[in-house]
């Protein structure tokens, strides 16, 4: 037997939870666009498997702009203020099997000897609910790297979409048991995925390669037409890089950390004006290296999940996919 | 729970210009709980800053005999930071992060020859190597000091070259690129640092060489090395990639697998080796 | 007209006019039109032409990567080909040196958010009355055609398209079309694809990259957001040649080119003056006694 959860019921267990004083974050749609936010009225939302988001829910883990602290100047002395605990309950619903999935690569990151409050006080008081894929696209690779439309990694529950109003609910965590616990109903009803996304390249080919091939010209023929902005990494779910600024006056103000992208020239210019990526070729070659060969290296994952979110923003039509594969062809096959 | 990039209040004890646009400057914690249980390893670094501006990243560049007393660190005036950072006085507070990062072995250099190389503004990185080395004299062989700059205002801590000197066995070779010709007093010699590294007496495969400085310096010091018979994996260098966080987690200073905040900064000539180009 | 523009960027390869072209290919996922380097005369097959070749190629003249490749030859649009002429204006490139080949436009279909093709036009198209590149080395296409075209936009050029969607907006009152746009910037994230998709966004520091002082704060904040759009907007004031490139890049859907097309039509009321015409000083850093001036009080 299965469980399964009607739409209503489902927007009224949100409901609650909004009563509650919980956050609750979903698909809101903007003609064909559709990006998660924070809702206050269900009804905004929309509750059906996609396979393009305008943005990861990254961001209610690890926000775009965030304050670390805040500082005022009293004398000669400096009186810091810790910035706020995050202590709302969170609920992220309608997720990709993909976006989710990020969570638990991005976790041993941020708590590598050191442990990054921000983002694990947000993790550990988030339950996401992850909608199971019902189609995929062209950009999707998700089971090159390891995952699958019905991938729970990462989810403290996956939904099922019936096709009848109804959803079948599948718990993966206690958070995911706590949140349905009552507003289920059993049924002989079960879902299905759709069929894994196809790519014709082996990743752990390709990782062998750029192991190998620092030096390669072909890094920056197949980056040439990259422009070098940070867009794929904003909407990456596994991209965490990010930069520490201080806003405010010398007096008064406060320390944030925002988003950065390797792509971007000034990532690593240093103030004598050295740079050791100085060119789009060099810094393509980094955010790919980082993914399949320094991630692994270190936390033992991919840094990606194979979601397309970096090729379908590209507005040059680059992204992961067409640079593992131009580095498929031109570089492992063209060795054989 | 703690919050990692919140940085502690220092107050600035003491500040010393040490060229036209390097200075030094002596730093305690403001609260005492915090200078008694601090302890840092020689080689490591900190994250200062100048709230309101920002951080920079620098070597602890004194030993840590005096580290529940106050520490210190050397910078040269040439970015955002550094710019406000020129103006603080005694009294005044900036933020300290760390310590971060590996440590020179001082343990496993007992019993043996050091010959320290350093270029311009790269000295702060060794002296606190020299400055320890100094302290336990009794516990380290011959040391060599091979120190140059471009001119004689540009060597910082020229005054305690001639006190490292004064120790025995200690051997100081100062060098400056240009020669002073406006009636400067200098009593080292007129080459590059690759020149003098060679009547260095420290040599063999039982000696240590710590080299920081510009990379041709580098380039050129590493053949005389070898040819002194000093091997790669005891050859140590401290290496300086752009940082934010310090702690891992920001992405930015790696060369290839390797996260320089964390793993390094102190690698030998062997470790490097096995690393891309990518500093 | 693909196999007349093959034959144009084949012969200049061959002559060795050039040593790289730069024009469409289907490269991206599932053959997306995006831009080729073609550096032989065995690779112009590559080159294809079609309504899906948006971006404007410009952006790639002044891109040191590009520039290491030798002299270039650029396939452009109409609106693409005014952004040349604004980067000769301005002194980026020496117009001498680059071979600019044109393609008649019939107009560019818009991406699906999803990144698939689209059947709607950009609204630029909607408005255009320049379907033939001027100023260009080599043309390819039926003019007679383009001038057709031209006529038939004309009537309602200055109505249709991105000027129907900035007309309601003006509309609006002034905290309507504040809370319009807080509603846009808000999904912001200061990735810069709009500034690095622009041709004329060249600057080898970008002021949102000065930080000696910070002239504008780097967060995607509000505020960050706010100060970051604006700014730029303004600076391609008098510059911009409206070819949309901006907010078909921006992965936040925004649509940053009503705001440029506000200052573009600013230029045109008060100066009389369009971006992208030869020889033509720029707008802002040229005085003429004749400027309007009454804005002083």
């Amino acid at each position: 037997m299965s469980q399964i959860i009607t739409l209503e019921q489902l927007k009224h267990t949100l409901k609650e939870k909004l009563a509650s004083g919980a956050r609750v974050v979903a698909p809101v749609l903007d003609g064909d666009m559709a990006t998660f936010k924070p809702i206050t009225n269900v009804e905004k939302a929309s509750f059906e498997p996609r396979a393009c988001m305008q943005n990861s829910i990254k961001e209610f883990f690890f926000p775009k702009h965030e304050t670390l602290f805040s500082f005022v100047r009293q004398g000669n002395d400096v009186l810091l203020t810790d910035a706020a605990d995050f202590d709302v309950e969170q609920i992220v619903v309608g997720a990709r099997p993909c976006d989710a999935a990020a969570l638990p690569i991005l976790d041993p990151l941020f708590a590598w000897d050191y442990q990054d409050r921000f983002y694990q006080e947000r993790r550990a008081k988030t339950t996401v609910v992850t909608f199971a894929c019902n189609k995929s696209d062209a950009h999707c690779f998700c089971s090159a790297v390891g995952g699958a439309p019905d991938n729970t990694s990462g989810s403290d529950a996956i939904l099922f979409d019936l096709g009848d109003g109804s959803f079948e609910v599948r718990a993966v965590t206690d958070k995911g048991t706590a949140l349905f616990a009552g507003k289920t109903s059993e049924s002989d009803k079960t879902g299905a995925a759709c069929e894994p996304p196809k790519a014709d390249f082996d990743v752990n080919s390709i990782a062998a390669w750029i192991r190998e091939n620092f030096s390669s010209p072909l890094w920056e023929k197949v980056s040439l037409r990259c422009v070098g902005c940070g867009a794929c990494a904003f909407v990456c779910p596994t991209c965490h890089c990010f930069d520490m600024v201080d806003e405010g006056s010398y007096n008064k103000g406060k320390r944030v950390r925002n988003w950065d992208s390797c792509q971007e020239a000034m990532f690593t210019l240093h103030a004598s004006g050295h740079n050791p990526r100085g060119t789009q070729g060099k810094r393509q070659r980094q955010r790919l290296a980082h993914k399949f060969v320094i991630y692994p290296d270190k936390f033992k994952s991919f840094l990606c999940t194979g979601c397309g979110s970096c090729s379908r923003s590209c507005g040059q039509m680059f992204g992961v996919r067409p640079c593992l594969e131009a580095l498929d062809k031109q570089g492992v096959k063209a060795q054989q | 729970m703690e919050n990692i990039y919140l940085p502690d209040p220092m107050e600035v004890l003491q500040v010393t210009q040490e060229t036209g646009d390097v200075k030094r400057v002596r730093i305690r914690f403001r609260d005492p709980e915090k200078a008694a249980n601090f302890h840092f390893n020689i080689g490591q670094f900190g994250i200062y800053s100048v709230f309101g501006v920002g951080e920079s990243v620098f070597n602890i560049c004194c030993s840590n005999s005096h580290q529940h007393e106050y520490i210190e660190f050397c910078f040269r005036k040439v970015g955002r930071v550094t710019e406000r950072m020129w103006d603080v006085e005694p009294g005044d507070t900036i933020g300290f992060r760390g310590p971060y990062g590996n440590s020179y072995p001082m343990q496993d250099w007992e019993g043996k020859d050091i010959v320290f190389i350093a270029g311009g503004i790269a000295m702060p990185p060794i002296r606190c190597a020299i400055q320890y080395c100094l302290e336990n004299r009794e516990k380290y062989g011959k040391i060599s000091i091979v120190y140059g700059a471009r001119t004689v205002g540009d060597l910082v801590c020229r005054n305690e070259l001639d006190e490292w000197a004064k120790y025995p066995d200690v051997d100081v070779l100062k060098t400056v690129d240009v020669a002073p010709t406006d009636g400067v007093a200098w009593d080292g010699r007129v080459d590059f640092v690759p020149t003098v590294l060679k009547d260095s007496k420290v040599s063999g495969d039982n000696a240590i060489a710590l080299v920081v400085g510009p990379p041709i310096m580098i380039k050129l010091s590493l053949p005389i090395l070898a040819e002194n018979g000093i091997k790669d994996e005891n050859i140590f260098t401290s290496l300086e990639n752009r940082m934010k966080c310090g702690l891992g987690k920001c992405g930015r200073c790696n060369c290839g697998s390797v996260y320089v905040c964390k793993e390094g900064p102190v690698f030998t000539q062997a470790d490097l080796k096995k690393m891309p180009d990518d500093f | 007209m693909e196999t007349e523009l093959r034959n144009a960027i084949r012969k200049l390869l061959e002559e060795k006019t050039v040593d790289v072209a730069i024009g469409y290919g289907r490269v991206g996922v599932g053959g997306a039109v995006g831009a080729v380097f073609v550096t032989s005369p065995d690779e112009v097959d590559q080159l294809v032409w079609n309504n899906e070749c948006r971006q404007n190629l410009a952006v790639h003249l002044t891109r040191p990567e590009i520039k290491a490749l030798g002299k270039i030859a650029i396939v452009v649009k109409a609106c693409d080909a005014r952004a040349v002429v604004v980067l000769a204006n301005e002194s980026q490139i020496k117009r001498e040196e680059i071979v600019v080949v044109g393609v008649v436009c019939e107009g560019v279909v818009k991406a699906r958010f999803d990144g698939s093709n689209g059947e709607q036009f950009f609204e630029k198209c909607a408005s255009c009355v320049e379907h033939a590149p001027k100023n260009v080395d080599v043309l390819i296409g039926d003019e007679a055609k383009a001038a057709e075209l031209d006529a038939k936009n004309a009537p309602t050029a200055a109505t249709s398209g991105n000027q129907a969607k900035l007309a309601k907006l003006r509309a609006m009152t002034s905290e309507e079309r504040f809370q319009y746009w807080r509603g846009e910037f808000s999904r912001c994230v200061r990735c810069y694809a709009c500034r690095q998709s622009c041709p004329l966004c060249y600057c080898n520091r970008c002021v949102a990259d000065k930080n000696r002082p910070t002239r504008i704060e780097t967060s995607a904040s509000m505020k960050g957001v706010f100060a970051w759009n604006l700014l730029r907007a303004f600076h391609l004031a008098g510059r911009c040649v409206s070819c949309g490139s901006c907010a078909a890049a921006c992965p936040a859907g925004i649509e940053l080119d009503l705001l440029n097309l506000t200052l573009v039509n600013a230029a045109k009321e008060h100066f009389n003056y369009v971006a992208g015409e030869p020889g033509v000083p720029p707008l802002i850093g040229t005085y003429s006694l004749d400027d309007e001036e009454d804005f002083i009080r």
